[in-house]
């Protein structure tokens, strides 16, 4: 017997990083995996407004912080909700206007930053616990990531992989999704992501007793419902209309091989649990936003899913 | 945050806008369906209703600040049971919320289905000519029974439909029902007493079959009923008392709660206090338009007789028959203004479309409260299953529908007195408001850090926590309700203890609540897992 915990789409908040790296302790799980999109979405700029004064707009809120103490403060509770503290100046940010390119540059720089930032974090709290983390970054991270996750002691980049865990079990694990509206860093078409699939499954030496953790739910599972979106990318009829957004290649090759778990993420609001033939597929869902962790202990027995229950850490 | 600093990545949509929350809260707080029908058995109060409406609709707001708030420090799907559990813990969330979400909701379904029979079924059958079809659904158990199947029957086909074409069915209905509101006031606006009952007279004649001196005979039963509630006036004590009562329409702008969460840009504070709020705020003042052009036409105290003459015989008070066998619907008592057939039925029909809007509210909650709990594993996995071709949640239907059909049919022949237990509907659904709403009051306190990053840290009165002070507010209303509700002094609601049924009623609710959580707890833990854990926040350092 062994206890999984799965975490996924942390969205860069320090607050879930660090709960995810005690999740084990707290829940006596056996091994950590976590899911895709590690990294976060908006910077949001401290504009120094002279002296020790900084202006800091957060979810349309304006604060001005005027100690160090309150700017220390400020940084983390920025960095609690996923997001990147940049300092600069009312000058930076005109020109910053008129420069798309600088600012993905910066973009990029904090992304990485913190990523290093949490690598050192996993391997000091993992240090001599012997627990590893598995990680497939997922479609809103940057290539650059994986070359500093491979570098952590404690962290093992597993896209593209069949990876063993210490329970037996086989893994294989990808970050990449169908296509999206949003034209992000890790997306392809469904005949890709098959072929994608494949190359892994048929490593498989014991396909019914593999995980897939695979960053996008399949395709109509109840763990891929997402509203509806217009041309403008606003939700139709006031978010009631939900429509699957999973993937259609990755439902076919659940369908396929039946594995014995299914560990997904990608569709924040598709929390839940579905069967598809002999295989259990979760979603735990995303609150990052909200410093809180949610996800997924499971107990695998001897071939089979002995129990397992969704999280809100 | 400037969309400079935002770059591209899955799920940054735009918020929704404040007309999307606006329609749902307004179906949700329905004046039609929910508010002529309670403002019909509110005929033995002696505070005004006006008085009542608004200052019932101004305590009310407070709710919409707390559950605003709510929503945008944690908008996730589940509502008051993610709330609750997080900040109360997971016993006092579970059992509160599947009570007051689940199943006290089978006892709705025999209320939806008598709002059905007497706003769609019976004016639409009086109009089309079915006389005695519409009198065997407006006056025999039998008929009302078969409405609440009906109900059933509907509501499950929209959730099988889907909620993308529920949503559609719901913005036809918002568009239809309010060009049908309009035409009767309207029509009450410029009609006269006179014209009034000269129509009365001959189109229910024609429509029900009644007899001659109707409108006297009306008169004479509704004052028999003790009708004497005023449209406006009464002192503040007086109005307080007829409060209780309203709340059965209006207290529920945050009923869409549980799915505001699913959208993103639900972290909207203001966006989603103006979509409630401004539901709220329509809708109180709606109701003073309807029911001062129902004064104006129809008369007051002819208004508030009918509906004493009508409830005063179907709760048993009286062997007399009412005069006028059928629910005295404003719409359609509006519509014998004219002897236009065609303007009848269209005015009946765009009201209907109020009912259809709203119906399947009653299961929509419901069921994700059922997934919700089966997703913590304190109900089997089957429960949360989902037909593979239809994508109908068929167990959780199940288990809204088989106890749905039970209750109604106990309430519709009225077995164990059960008709008397409508006011519980409300009574359980507040207790879980209050639920949340302490949980609303402790928040800042509790979870600091997760307020202090969240959007509404900027408000504050007096130093204090706006959702606080809107918590200690609501939350007062609510033991007010409470005390009423529950100990009755005055004799008005019939739900609290002196009526063993309800509490039984209500007691066996929670207890099965209370059993299914604990009875499934030490189940898991049986098998290794400890549900405890599942709520609880893991450390940071």
């Amino acid at each position: 017997m062994t206890t999984i915990f799965f975490a996924t789409d942390i969205h860069g908040s320090d607050i879930c990083w660090s709960k995810f790296l005690n999740a084990g302790k707290f829940y006596n799980a056996d091994q950590l995996i976590l899911g895709g999109d590690m990294t976060g979405k908006a910077v949001v700029p401290f504009i120094h407004q002279g002296g020790s004064n900084y202006r800091i707009t957060l979810l349309e809120q304006v604060f001005d912080v005027s100690t160090e103490d309150e700017l220390t403060d400020m940084k983390k509770r920025v960095r609690s909700r996923g997001y990147y503290p940049y300092m600069t100046t009312p000058d930076e940010i005109a020109e910053l206007e008129k420069d798309p390119q600088r600012v993905s540059e910066i973009f990029l720089a904090e992304v990485l930053k913190v990523v290093q930032q949490w690598m050192e974090l996993a391997d000091k709290k993992l240090e001599g616990t012997g627990m590893t983390v598995y990680c497939c970054p997922g479609n809103d991270d940057m290539d650059e990531v994986d070359e500093i996750v491979r570098s952590s002691r404690s962290v093992v980049l597993a896209e593209g992989q069949v990876t063993s865990l210490k329970s037996g079990h086989e893994m294989i694990a990808s970050g990449w999704s169908n296509r999206t509206p949003w034209d992000t860093h890790r997306e392809e078409d469904e005949d890709q992501l098959k072929v994608r699939y494949d190359a892994m499954t048929s490593q498989l030496k014991d396909p019914h007793n593999a995980i897939f953790n695979i960053h996008v739910p399949p395709y109509k599972s109840n763990l891929d419902e997402a509203p509806e979106l217009d041309e403008n990318l606003r939700p139709k009829m006031a978010g009631q209309s939900m429509k699957p957004v999973g993937s259609t290649a990755l439902r076919r090759s659940i369908e396929e091989v039946q594995p014995l778990l299914g560990l997904h993420g990608h569709i924040h609001e598709g929390r839940g649990v579905s069967r598809i033939g002999k295989t259990l597929c979760i979603n735990p869902g995303s609150m990052y936003e909200q410093g809180t962790l949610l996800g997924a202990l499971v107990r695998l027995g001897k071939r089979k899913v002995e129990d397992y229950v969704l999280t809100t850490g | 945050m400037s969309n400079l600093f935002v770059r591209k990545a899955t799920g940054l949509v735009r918020s929704w806008s404040v007309m999307d929350a606006f329609i749902y809260a307004l179906f949700s707080i329905n004046l039609i369906t929910l508010g002529l029908y309670s403002f019909s058995q509110m005929y033995y109060f002696e505070g005004g209703m006006v008085n009542a409406l608004i200052i019932s609709a101004i305590f009310i707001f407070f709710e919409v600040v707390v559950y605003a708030a709510l929503i945008s420090v944690m908008p996730r799907s589940g509502g008051d049971y993610v709330w609750q559990s997080r900040i109360l813990g997971g016993a006092v969330g579970f059992i509160l919320a599947v009570t007051g979400w689940w199943f006290i909701l089978w006892l709705w379904v025999p209320l939806y289905g008598d709002m059905f029979r007497h706003i769609v079924l019976v004016p639409l059958l009086g109009v089309l000519g079915a006389k005695e079809t519409a009198l065997w659904f407006a006056g025999t158990q039998n008929g009302a029974f078969t409405a609440s199947l009906i109900t059933l029957g509907i509501v499950s086909l929209f959730i099988v439909l889907g909620m993308k074409t529920y949503a559609r069915i719901q913005k036809f209905s918002f568009y239809g029902g309010m060009l049908g509101l309009l035409i009767v006031i309207v029509l009450l606006l410029t009609g006269s007493p006179e014209a009034f009952k000269a129509g009365l007279e001959s189109n229910a004649a024609s429509m029900f079959g009644t007899g001659a001196g109707l409108y006297d005979q009306t008169v004479s039963l509704g004052t028999e009923a003790g009708a004497i509630t005023p449209f406006a006036g009464g002192s503040l004590a007086l109005v307080f008392l007829v409060i209780p009562y309203m709340v059965f329409f209006n207290l529920w702008p945050n009923w869409g709660a549980t799915l505001y969460g699913e959208v993103r840009g639900a972290t909207d504070f203001k966006r989603n206090m103006a979509g409630m709020g401004s539901a709220l705020g329509i809708t109180t003042l709606l109701g003073i338009v309807l029911l001062y052009a129902i004064r104006n036409t129809i008369g007051w105290d002819f208004y508030v007789q009918a509906g004493a003459a009508w409830w005063n015989y179907a709760w048993g008070f009286t062997d007399v028959t009412p005069a006028l066998p059928v629910w005295p619907y404003p719409a359609l008592l509006a519509s014998f203004l004219t002897t236009n057939k065609l303007v009848q039925f269209l005015v009946v029909a765009l009201m209907s479309l109020w009912w259809f809007g709203w119906c399947a509210t009653v299961f929509l909650s419901s069921t994700r409260v059922i997934f919700a709990a089966a997703f913590d594993r304190l109900l089997p996995e089957s429960v949360a299953k989902l037909d593979e071709r239809t994508g109908t949640p068929v167990n959780a239907l199940l288990l809204m529908v088989v106890p749905s059909v039970v209750v109604a049919y106990l309430f519709n022949y009225n077995l164990l007195n059960f008709q008397t237990l409508t006011l519980c509907s409300t009574l359980v659904i507040a207790v879980t408001f209050l639920g949340t709403t302490i949980s609303a009051i402790v928040l800042p306190y509790t979870k600091p850090d997760l307020y202090r990053s969240s959007p509404i840290a900027k408000y504050n009165v007096l130093g204090i926590p706006l959702i606080t002070v809107a918590g200690v507010i609501f939350g007062g209303f609510l033991v007010y309700l409470l005390y009423q509700w529950i100990f009755d002094p005055n004799l008005l609601y019939g739900i609290g203890i002196s009526n063993t049924n309800s509490i039984l009623y209500m007691l066996g609710n929670y207890v099965l609540a209370a059993v299914i959580y604990f009875g499934f707890k030490a189940y898991r833990k049986s098998k290794g897992i400890d549900l405890g854990k599942v709520q609880a926040e893991i450390p940071v350092e």
